[in-house]
């Protein structure tokens, strides 16, 4: 591939990019706000986040569970994120030198 | 639907319907340095596994025959890794532009609905600072930021700073990785990086629950994620489950006030 069409290539995917960054925001100013419209947002919000998480944890496997299992619980115990997620990944890494690779 | 307001976001505060019992919702939003510095450090947990990806990136970038500045552009301007990765496979002669594009496009498509949930926290902001921040929005800063919303931030700022710390380890580690080289995506696994990631989210996730009412939606939400990765071509999970728990929780609404 040619520098050029490299070059181009490489716009061509931040065009895009960023197409998708600001349709969002672009798209919702089109929406008169309403009640409706305000409550779907806040169900987009979590949802979205939580189609985050369970492909990634079901693809993890056995010690990705254990990793959010334990961030999950401590951030419910502790009411912090930080020392949750290293609690998280410390369960994960004890379950994989104990229980053996997955 | 057919009577569309101003894309321009100043506009939005001048948009009626507020909703009752949503009263942050109503006031304007801010975006200042100190929201910024609030982001950035809101994201500090994140930045080792995004550190190690751009390395493996940079790596990947080279085996695949982008020299070391093209490969940091793209982390720059691009500024996405799941779809930098994808098209290293499709970088060949001719290029497959159409592939190619796609690609980029429905591996980064959930972008849209990122945006679209941040709309009470772009009231009454320039357009300029809106599109200006969102040159920086991710699945990470989004997050912090969502999370942050629950707690009362209105400061937009907070996604910049947090999108800007990202960048800065994203391009500086791709370059790292560009010039030298010797770690796979095996020691990313083994050092369970990846796994930071996910419990990120996860956390982020419990501070966002309201309880019962966002039962419904979240199930639906997993359910039609984890079809989408069995079903469909890869990377359309977010975007799906994502769009399907937002319709079921408007459609519940709708049947109870029925």
């Amino acid at each position: 591939m040619s520098t050029t069409d490299a070059l181009l290539v490489v716009f061509a995917m931040a065009l895009v990019t960023y197409g998708t960054r600001a349709g969002g925001i672009f798209a919702v100013g089109f929406v008169p706000m309403s009640a409706r419209v305000e409550a779907f947002l806040r169900y987009l919000a979590g949802s979205v986040l939580v189609a985050l998480v369970v492909p990634a944890t079901v693809r993890g496997g056995t010690e990705a569970y254990v990793a959010v299992g334990v961030a999950i619980l401590g951030t419910l115990v502790l009411r912090k994120a930080l020392p949750a997620i290293a609690l998280g990944i410390l369960a994960a890494a004890l379950w994989r030198a104990y229980m053996g690779a997955t | 639907m057919s009577s569309a307001s101003s894309p321009d976001p100043q506009a939005r505060a001048a948009d009626g319907g507020t909703p009752a019992g949503a009263a942050q919702a109503s006031a304007t939003a801010t975006f200042t340095c100190a929201g910024c510095w609030r982001g950035a450090k809101a994201i500090l947990a994140v930045l080792p596994p995004v550190f190690v990806f751009g390395v493996a990136f940079g790596i990947a970038a080279r085996g695949h025959g982008l020299e070391g500045w093209l490969a940091a552009l793209m982390s720059a301007i691009v500024y996405a890794g799941a779809s930098q990765f994808a098209v290293l496979d499709l970088w060949k002669t001719p290029i497959p532009w159409l592939p190619l594009l796609v690609a980029t496009f429905a591996i980064n498509a959930r972008h849209i609905l990122l945006g679209a949930s941040l709309r009470g926290l772009c009231r009454g902001l320039p357009a300029w600072k809106v599109y200006g921040a969102m040159t920086l929005l991710s699945d990470l800063n989004w997050a912090a930021l969502i999370a942050a919303e629950r707690r009362g931030e209105r400061d937009l700022g907070y996604l910049l700073g947090g999108g800007l710390m990202m960048w800065f380890t994203w391009v500086g580690s791709t370059i790292i990785g560009a010039v030298a080289g010797g770690l796979t995506l095996d020691d990313v696994k083994n050092y369970a990086l990846d796994l930071v990631l996910v419990t990120f989210f996860a956390t982020t996730l419990v501070g966002l629950r309201r309880g019962r009412i966002d039962d419904l939606p979240w199930l639906v939400a997993g359910l039609a994620a984890m079809a989408a990765v069995w079903f469909l071509p890869p990377n359309w999970h977010v975007l799906v489950g994502g769009l399907a728990g937002g319709l079921a929780g408007l459609v519940r609404d709708e049947m109870k006030r029925a």
